[in-house]
């Protein structure tokens, strides 16, 4: 196991804040928005898709 | 006199366990906040019944060796075999959201997707406190501002504050009359709230309301599996909603399946609020970081659309409180919105525009658990 990923970088309320897990928590927080961008464009995109090829249908 | 101390097995149990007590308390402010307020009675008054049935001495609904109580038999089949009952929940919440503000105005989707913010800050926040990151992941999803939702990861992270999670995300979303507006004013000028939107919404097909429930659940299923029953199971009541076949299936689920089950969500959760597991400092953290995830997902929202107004020409700026109408907590946090801005211009009409980013947020939401469920499962937690 890598010893950087067990730092501890202090200790905390309710315990030691480990290095790994706060870098894990802000690549969460990069991948997550990012990822929930994508998935409301790609939504966005069918429905723009979708209200103009069924609009004159109906 | 010992032949009759069956009679006071109870009381010393009390006497032994002065924990128990506290949790009567909790769960006494629960049933006064569900009646007396009026907040989020659904789910805060089965949760504060339950939190007194499930500190009696046991083995009352909790059981013990020999036997298993209705409690616990509920918590093992509705939620930790196979999280039913939240999921079913979904159901009738899909059926009960009319997505066609958002499908006339599909760029309200970004809001729902802004307003998220706050679940991932909240969990760096709660990594800096010093909660392990399963835990963390879990206390962030409060600010999904989706109880289902919130019940759904935490269980499946098999967080230990998956309790105080449901108590801190149903009681915010009934506070979110009193944390909006609080945290719109501290990011925002009374010029930018007094902006209008014009509303003129495009028609929209009965084929694309129909087909939108089924894209939206491949596109969400593909990009991130885990959130495909999540998403799935909303989807589903939405769809049935909408395919005008189904008109008493809708009814149904809308209204008994949803009453059903939200009877036996809040008193199989107080499951997790036996005094040994809920008072903790945890505990009283995970609270405060549901505030933190609420004005946090607001402010994001809010800044997003500043931000968008950047590039917007001055004709079709965005009012920044629709923007913290993306949240999930639907339909109060709309209603809020357009209070807010009857407040400051009584001609300023923004329900539908809110509606739109507030029905974009029940998609973010479940979209954003299902990203933290694919990152967990990523690093091994799962």
């Amino acid at each position: 196991m890598d010893l950087m990923t067990l730092t501890v970088l202090f200790r905390s309320v309710l315990g030691d804040v480990q290095s790994e897990d706060l870098w894990s928590s802000l690549e969460l927080m990069g991948k997550g928005m990012i990822g929930i961008f994508v998935v409301m464009l790609l939504i966005a995109l069918v429905i723009l898709i979708l209200n103009k090829t069924t609009k004159n249908k109906e | 006199m010992n032949e009759f101390s069956f009679l006071t097995d109870g009381v010393q149990y009390v006497a032994e366990n002065p924990n128990v007590l506290v949790m009567w308390l909790i769960g006494g402010v629960l049933i006064w906040l569900a009646i007396k307020k009026n907040y989020e009675p659904a789910l805060l008054l089965p949760m504060g019944f339950g939190a007194i049935l499930v500190n009696l001495p046991l083995p009352g609904v909790i059981g013990d060796e020999s036997s298993t109580g209705i409690v616990s038999w509920l918590f093992e089949v509705g939620i930790e075999a196979s999280e039913a009952f939240p999921l079913l929940l979904f159901v009738g919440i899909g059926a009960m959201i009319d997505f066609g503000p958002l499908l006339s105005n599909p760029k309200m989707l970004l809001f729902g997707g802004a307003a998220q913010f706050g679940i991932f800050l909240t969990v760096t926040v709660a990594v800096l406190l010093g909660f392990p990151l399963v835990d963390a992941m879990s206390a962030g999803v409060i600010g999904a501002a989706d109880g289902p939702t919130a019940i759904y990861v935490s269980r499946v992270l098999n967080s230990a504050y998956m309790g105080a999670i449901a108590v801190a995300a149903y009681s915010y979303m009934a506070l979110v009359p009193i944390i909006q507006p609080f945290a719109i004013k501290l990011v925002t000028t009374k010029k930018e709230r007094m902006i209008r939107m014009p509303y003129n919404p495009a028609s929209v097909s009965r084929t694309t309301k129909i087909l939108f429930p089924i894209i939206v659940t491949l596109i969400a299923g593909l990009i991130s599996p885990q959130s495909a029953q999540l998403v799935g199971f909303l989807m589903f009541g939405n769809l049935i909603r909408e395919c005008g076949r189904l008109e008493s299936l809708s009814q149904t689920a809308q209204g008994p399946l949803a009453n059903l089950i939200t009877i036996f969500l809040g008193i199989t959760i107080a499951f997790q609020m036996q005094a040994d597991q809920f008072l903790n400092w945890g505990t009283l953290l995970v609270m405060a970081l549901g505030l933190v995830a609420f004005i946090f997902d607001t402010i994001g929202g809010v800044l997003f659309a500043k931000l968008l107004n950047l590039f917007l020409p001055k004709d079709r700026k965005i009012n920044p409180m629709v923007g913290g109408a993306g949240i999930s907590a639907f339909p109060m946090s709309a209603r809020v919105i357009q209070k807010m801005a009857l407040k400051e211009d009584n001609q300023n009409h923004l329900l539908m525009h809110a509606v739109g980013a507030n029905v974009a947020g029940q998609i973010g939401s479940v979209v954003a658990g299902g990203i933290i469920l694919s990152f967990a499962q990523s690093l091994g937690m799962m």
